[in-house]
Order: C-alpha cells, then structure tokens, then sequence
C-alpha cells in the first residue's frame, strides 16, 4: 500500500474517527479510547508517536489470540468492509459469496472489469453477498445471536487495522473450545474474529 | 470337506495340496464372478435404491441372527456330490468344489450374512469393486479347509474349537451386520458414475429417454433413444415432454413435434424465455420490467396461472415442471432458494434456502428434485424430496473457476451443465446412480 501524504492522512483520521464514532464498537473501552486519541491529535500526530511494529499473529496479522476466524469466501481471511460484508483480502474490492468480485449492483466481474457472461451469453444477475458475521457464521455454524460487538487495532502492512469481535452467547467458540470473553459484551463472548483494513497509515 | 483334503483322500501329502490349491482357488475366482455379475446388475438398477435395500437388509439379518426375529434364508440344503471324488480326477473335483462353494447359492448357509453381501455387492454397482469384495467370501471357505490344518494335531479338534465359540462369534457377526447396515444407510450414494455426454452443450432436458440440449453454437439437438440427432437452428433453452420439443427462438417460445419439425403452438414475445414443457403444461419466464414472472400455461385450454414475480435483477431461474409439479430457483444479494409448487393443490415448498451459497437450475421428476449448489471453491450436485427432508450429494467440483450450471433429472439419471468458467466452455455431463 502507498504511504500517504499528511494531508490525506489527517483526512482518513478524521473519517476514520467518525466512523469508529458511530460504528457498534463505541462501546468498547478500546475503540473508544482509540476513537477520542485519532480524533483529539489527527492521523499524523498519532502516526508520529506510535510508530508500531507489525502486529504478528497466529493465523492473520494483528490476531495475536487463538480464536480463529469466521467463515468467509476466502477463509482464514475474513477481511470484511465496514458494513461487514466480505473484501478479498488482497485486493480489497467487494466480492460476492463465491468469492467473484462484483461492482457495487452486485454484479459478478471478469479480469477485465466486465460483467461476466453466463453460459447462455447473458450477463450473470447478481449472487448473493452476505455479512460474514451475522449471515456467514450464523449458517455454517448454526447460531442466531451473533453480533458484531467489540474491536480493536493494530497495524498491518502499513495501515492499521480494525480487528473485530463476532459475538454470541455460546459458551464455545469456533475452535470449539471455551471461548472469551474479549472485547465482547452484554453477557456475549467471542466466536470468531474477522478484520477490516482501515486504510490509514501507521 | 475337512477330512475331504487328507492324504488318505487325495492319494498323497503332495495332491493334498495340490487339491486344496486348486480348492482355493476355484472358491475365490466363483466368489469373485458372483461380485462381478452383482456389481454389474447394480449398475443397471442404479445404486441409489440398492444402497438403502442393502442396509435395511443388514439391519434384518441382524435382527435375525441376534434372535430378534426368525425366519429362513434362501439356500440349497445340499453339500457337495460327494461321487465326484470317487468319479473325478482330483483337479476336476477340488476346482468343482472350490467353485459350487465359492458360488455361494447351492449350499447350507447358516447365516444370513452371504446374503448381505451380495446385497452390498449390487449396491456397489461396480462390477470390479463388488468383484474383489465379494471374494473375500471365497477366501473364507477356502481358509476353513487350510486353517485348522496349520498344526499337525487332528484339525477337526480345531474345528470343535471354534465351534465351541459359536456365540462369540455369532455376536460379532450381528455387531458387523448392524455395522454395515448402518455404514450403507449414511453413505452416499456408492458407485455414482458421472460421465460425459456431450460437448459445447448446455441446458439439457429429458423425457422418456429421448435427450435433448443446447449447443454453444446456438442450435438445439434432440438425442432421441433411438435413432439419428435432429438439430434445430436458431434455437435455445429446449424442454422435452414426449413427442413435442419446446425452445425458444428470437420470436418467441416454440412447441413443436421434434420427430418432424411440425410446429404445434407458438408464444410469440420476444419478453418469453425459459420454457419447460409437459403437455399440454408450458411453464415460462415473462420478463416485464421491473418484474420477471413465472407463468404455466395450458396450450390447449389457454387458461394461465401465475405462480412467481421477482423484481429485478433478482435471478428467477429455469423452471422445471414435470408430473404435477413445478420447481424453480431464486436468487438475491441476501439468499438463494429452491421452490416447488404444486400445481393442483397450489402447496408450496421451499426445497433449500441459503444466505451464503446459489442455488440454482432445479430439475424434478416425480418427488425428486436436484439443484446445483455453488460455495467458494465448490459446486454440489445436490438431490432432495419434495416428501421429506433428506439430501444427497450426486456429485461436486472442487474449483473456483468450473461450477454446475443447468440440470435435468430422469428415472435413473441426473444431466449437468458443467461450466468452464473462464472460457465460457460447457459441456453435459450424466450422473448415474
């Protein structure tokens, strides 16, 4: 990812920090606190003084605990966007729940950017795409209290990244063992984990 | 046929051999002829059907040999002629019993488990696999003539002795029974075959054993049980009911008697798509935007019903109507599901739902339904019924870039378009049970 200017920079803070203001996480110690200091000091200011080290992690950066994450089209790498639907993890565009990448009606794309074709030559209409949390994890696993609840950041590859909690009631989380309570709340605990890349330098 | 094998019999320790050699032999070569013929006649019926009879089977012998229940198995109460040996040179008798006791059917069989076998044999449908499984069996009769002689003390003491064990072992025997029983009841449908039927095609459609497709070229051909392919040019999206073919064209929806070309009825709109006909019934897609709509319609009395409406651009799939009943498939950016109706009650059936797959081209005959279902990185074959909640796995692709497209079902196969996707190249596959 290119490094950003400062003006961009305290852009996406500041968007950022509205996002994280209104986002289900304001309720987090964390995100809160992480809300407040982008806000109050800016991108850069907070850029300078941090100065992370990538986050290393078990099974994707900035997860540095065992729980692993939801069930998504490119598992383990449920990259999501801030809505909760998946991302490809590498390119970051929106993808349906096959794992093609679509445009924001929902169609499928090819390599060229167009509309993929069907077998019968017509335009394909569009598949499903589903929240990896609430719809994805709910199926797969069979669980209707899901929430997106608690989250928390680190950096990766450059940006910093939001790390977020898919709670339920279980007792059991995706490993299948006892699960945490985490950044979780309201009696939930974590499930499962996904990410999204805020796109803000670090 | 213990003491049969004896030097005193056979002439010598050396013929002795010789004749339980050929013994061995004959019993596992017959055996494995038997899983030959069984495995073959399997194929035929379609192993689906076998699959659950052979377990239901076990189960029965089970029951059966754990004294739940009584009664007699088939058999011949008979042991070998024993003037063969009187008559007969030793090769010719000791490969004639090998073979008449490998053979399973003509003598006494205590148990009911020979016959399980040959039931799990048929289900294999595979005349190699049931071939080399069902010679075990012969493998056994020929070890209980080799093995109580493996000391040189009286071997028909070890005989008593396993005799002595006969609960034990007739315990064992009920544990594996309900074992195979249930093994055969979960298992997928054994020996499916899938088998490539044509290239460049697409959208089949079956009746009465007549096939019909599209072709990439843009021609639909009818592949009728006997005789010549007839093409039809400038045609797609074909469905078969008897003698009449409909497709659709650049007018329209045509019916037609595919043995001559006659047309029979026409709907003229460029907005028709998706035709499935069963005479006189033609259910098709009417795109009226922002809607696409579902219609049957009786091309005799002309009455018309309709049975779906989505809005665009929801994906209102490829209907299927056969004996009654009408399915099809529908598709948003929140779920994908299978329907059925009913058409003389109006009762409706949602086959299969999901939120995080697509499902799509369902195809039914009777009370079965088959669908494809895509995930990232793989495509099911999927078949449910519309009387139960059960689903089986007919067949998968594990790709991200070769899926299942359009289907067709009969008595004893389902039809797949399966699609290349970054070539756009399709081909029709058979699935057989």
């Amino acid at each position: 990812m290119p490094q950003p200017d400062g003006t961009r920079l305290d852009r996406q803070a500041e968007r950022l920090s509205a996002k994280l203001a209104e986002s289900q996480t304001r309720k987090s110690f964390l995100g809160r606190l992480g809300a407040a200091a982008l806000a109050i000091a800016g991108g850069s200011a907070v850029a300078a003084a941090v100065k992370p080290d990538e986050a290393d992690a078990f099974h994707l950066c900035g997860h540095i605990w065992t729980t692993g994450s939801c069930p998504s089209p490119y598992p383990p790498l449920a990259r999501i966007d801030r809505k909760g639907y998946p991302l490809h993890p590498s390119s970051g565009r929106p993808i349906d729940n096959l794992g093609r990448i679509v445009d924001s009606a929902g169609y499928a794309l090819d390599g060229n950017g167009n509309r993929l074709l069907g077998p019968d030559g017509a335009v394909l209409a569009p598949g499903p795409r589903t929240r990896v949390c609430e719809d994805w994890t709910r199926e797969v696993k069979g669980l209707r209290d899901l929430r997106i609840q608690g989250s928390w950041y680190r950096c990766c590859g450059g940006q910093i990244r939001k790390l977020t909690d898919c709670c339920s009631f279980s007792s059991r989380r995706i490993n299948g063992d006892a699960s945490l309570v985490g950044y979780c709340w309201g009696g939930r605990r974590v499930y499962c984990v996904m990410y999204y890349d805020t796109g803000l330098a670090c | 046929m213990l003491e049969t094998f004896t030097p005193a019999v056979c002439g010598s320790r050396k013929r002795q051999i010789v004749g339980q050699s050929l013994f061995a032999v004959a019993a596992v070569v017959t055996s494995a002829m038997l899983g030959l013929l069984l495995g073959l006649l399997g194929s035929m019926l379609g192993a689906e059907q076998a699959v659950l009879g052979a377990a239901a089977l076990a189960l029965v012998a089970a029951a059966r040999e754990a004294g739940l229940i009584r009664f007699s198995i088939p058999q011949a109460r008979r042991q070998v002629p024993e003037h063969w040996r009187f008559e007969l040179p030793l090769p010719v008798w000791a490969t004639g019993y090998g073979a008449g006791l490998g053979a399973g059917f003509f003598t006494y069989q205590p148990i009911s488990t020979f016959w399980v076998a040959c039931a799990g044999a048929l289900a294999l449908a595979e005349p190699v696999p049931a071939a080399l499984c069902v010679s075990l069996y012969g493998a056994g009769r020929a070890l209980m003539v080799v093995w109580p002689r493996r000391r040189a003390d009286d071997p028909t003491a070890a005989v008593e002795r396993l005799t002595s064990r006969r609960g034990t072992l007739l315990r064992a025997n009920v544990i594996a029974l309900v074992a195979c029983g249930i093994l055969l009841a979960v298992a997928p449908a054994a020996g499916a075959g899938v088998t490539q039927i044509a290239q460049n095609a697409l959208d089949p459609t079956v009746d009465r054993g007549n096939l019909a497709f599209a072709t990439a070229s843009g021609d639909v051909v009818v592949r009728p049980a006997s005789g010549p392919d007839r093409t039809y040019n400038g045609a797609a999206e074909p469905s078969l009911s008897g003698p009449y073919l409909a497709y659709r064209d650049s007018a329209g929806i045509r019916v037609i008697r595919w043995a001559d070309g006659t047309e029979v009825r026409r709907i003229a709109s460029p907005n028709v798509s998706k035709p499935a006909l069963a005479w006189p019934l033609i259910a098709f897609v009417r795109r009226a935007p922002p809607y696409d709509k579902l219609f049957v319609r009786n091309l005799v009395t002309g009455r018309v019903t309709l049975y779906a409406t989505v809005r665009l651009p929801t994906d209102l799939g490829r209907p299927s109507l056969r004996h009654g009943r009408l399915a099809w498939h529908s598709a948003t950016r929140n779920e994908s599901k299978i329907m059925v109706v009913t058409l003389s009650s109006g009762a409706r059936r949602t086959m299969a739902i999901t939120r995080i797959g697509l499902l799509g081209n369902p195809s039914i005959y009777r009370t079965r339904v088959v669908w494809a279902d895509a995930r990232f990185g793989v495509t099911f074959l999927k078949q449910g019924w519309v009387t139960g909640s059960r689903r089986v796995v007919l067949a998968r692709i594990n790709s991200r870039t070769v899926s299942y497209w359009t289907t067709a079902l009969a008595s004893n196969a389902a039809y797949m378009t399966r699609w290349v996707m970054p070539t756009v190249r399709t081909d029709l596959f058979r699935r057989t049970p």
